[in-house]
């Protein structure tokens, strides 16, 4: 191989025109698109990292404003228990008091219903009593128990309260006192005046007598003066024994 | 060795070096024509993206070197590069030499570089401040830096060429002594010496260059 000045020449003009080539096709077009790509990477990763930090500074603020609205769902939540709570216990302390109440009048009806039927069933005990008494005194009344009735009348005439006393003795007053005297039996005339006697003592006035005879009374009898009824028959008795049923504790 | 196939242009005579060359030279022509025709910033096809990362790996070789003057010798320098690596490799087509095994064509490309590291050191630094680092850092030291500039131009030349023709022979000479299978591995020894020979001409050449541009900085320094 030898050293040829032609070839040595021409090489220098030819790698010379190469490199112009290259310069021109293939070099300059493809590092102006390598630079135009970095650029637009470039403006792409700076957009990217604009966006990045939008993004964070939305997610940031969203993420404080869900930590805000948990924070009030939570106090709201705690509120609401509370009052929920202090609702419940107070309808709770109402129900309370309106059972204590309705317990209270259940058992101030039952208390009274208990009374009210304890009362039916003593009268209704002293009715049959009474009813019982009266059949067996109508059977076992007589002329005897009359007389004796009687004699108890005297005896009560005699011990009379003071009180009473004082008011026969207002009727005295009056021209005439009509006294209405009713049997079970006809009164014998001792008895008639016995009766006259005692109430002419207590009674400074004329009297007029009227008897009157009534089986109903059973035996004793009843005398009208005026406005007041003395009764000592057997007849009063049981309607008063009846009657004590009624009467209010 | 064969005849050569030549003939004369006027007072020139082209032989098969410059015939190779101009073909490789069409070649690489019409390939970053057909490359760079219809480029796409944004979908770049195959062969755009191959040319692409051809470029950008020479752009990036020589900007680690010279990093603020990357773009003034990437043209020159990705020129050798591409240039030797299709010189070398083309000997191993039957029928075909490589330029490179040309002592006038390695000498020519030697001498490119001789002149193109003085005229980037010029263009950079100025006339009278490139030839002032000949005198740094003492005068007496011109006569070793000229010896150093012509030696190292001639160990360019001569490198590549005696890699390069010795390696065609010794190809040659397995192929006739061993039958047709056996220079296979010789091949692959020749794809790889192809591509180193190309790697370190271009090389040496970026570290004249990067050297000439550099020296007044160094001399600015000192």
């Amino acid at each position: 191989m030898e050293f040829n000045l032609s070839t040595f020449v021409l090489e220098i003009i030819n790698f010379l025109i190469l490199i112009w080539i290259l310069q021109r096709l293939f070099y300059k077009p493809l590092m102006e698109v390598i630079a135009k790509r970095k650029l637009f990477i470039d403006q792409s990763l700076s957009d990217a990292k604009n966006l990045q930090q939008q993004a964070e500074q939305q997610f940031n603020l969203y993420e404080n404003r869900q930590k805000l609205w948990e924070q009030e769902k939570q106090t709201a939540i705690t509120a609401l228990h509370r009052q929920l709570e202090a609702e419940r216990k107070e309808h709770l302390d109402k129900l309370n008091a309106d059972l204590e109440q309705e317990r209270q009048k259940a058992k101030v009806l039952l208390s009274k219903q208990q009374r009210e039927l304890q009362q039916q069933t003593e009268k209704q005990a002293l009715r049959n009593a009474a009813k019982f008494a009266g059949m067996l005194l109508q059977q076992s009344a007589g002329s005897e128990l009359e007389a004796r009735l009687f004699a108890m009348l005297i005896s009560n005439l005699t011990t009379l309260p003071e009180a009473c006393k004082q008011s026969l003795t207002t009727l005295g007053t009056k021209k005439s006192v009509p006294i209405k005297i009713t049997s079970a039996y006809p009164l014998t005339a001792e008895m008639r005046h016995q009766l006259e006697q005692k109430l002419g003592e207590l009674i400074n006035n004329q009297i007029n007598f009227q008897y009157h005879q009534d089986e109903a009374l059973i035996a004793g009898l009843r005398m009208d003066i005026g406005a007041w009824v003395l009764n000592a028959n057997l007849q009063h008795e049981l309607i008063g024994f009846a009657e004590f049923g009624y009467e209010p504790e | 060795m064969e005849n050569e196939f030549t003939f004369a242009l006027g007072p020139l005579v082209i032989g098969t070096s410059i015939i190779t060359t101009w073909g490789i030279m069409l070649a690489v022509a019409a390939i970053a024509w057909i490359s760079t025709r219809r480029l796409d910033m944004l979908r770049p096809g195959t062969m755009q993206t191959t040319a692409e990362g051809i470029v950008a790996t020479i752009d990036e070789a020589i900007t680690a070197v010279a990093p603020e003057h990357g773009q003034q010798i990437m043209p020159f320098i990705a020129s050798l590069w591409l240039f030797l690596i299709i010189a070398n490799l083309l000997g191993l087509i039957p029928g075909l030499h490589s330029p490179t095994r040309d002592l006038s064509v390695t000498s020519a490309l030697a001498v490119v570089v001789f002149f193109s590291v003085h005229w980037f050191g010029i263009k950079t630094q100025g006339l009278k401040n490139y030839l002032h680092h000949y005198l740094s850092p003492s005068p007496i030291l011109l006569p070793f830096h000229i010896i150093s500039e012509l030696t190292r131009t001639l160990a360019l030349a001569v490198r590549l060429f005696g890699n390069m023709l010795s390696l065609e022979i010794a190809a040659m000479l397995v192929l006739l002594v061993a039958g047709f299978l056996a220079p296979i591995p010789v091949l692959m020894l020749h794809i790889i010496e192809a591509l180193v020979q190309a790697y370190i001409f271009g090389m040496l050449a970026l570290i004249y260059v990067a050297g000439a541009i550099k020296s007044q900085q160094f001399n600015s320094q000192e």
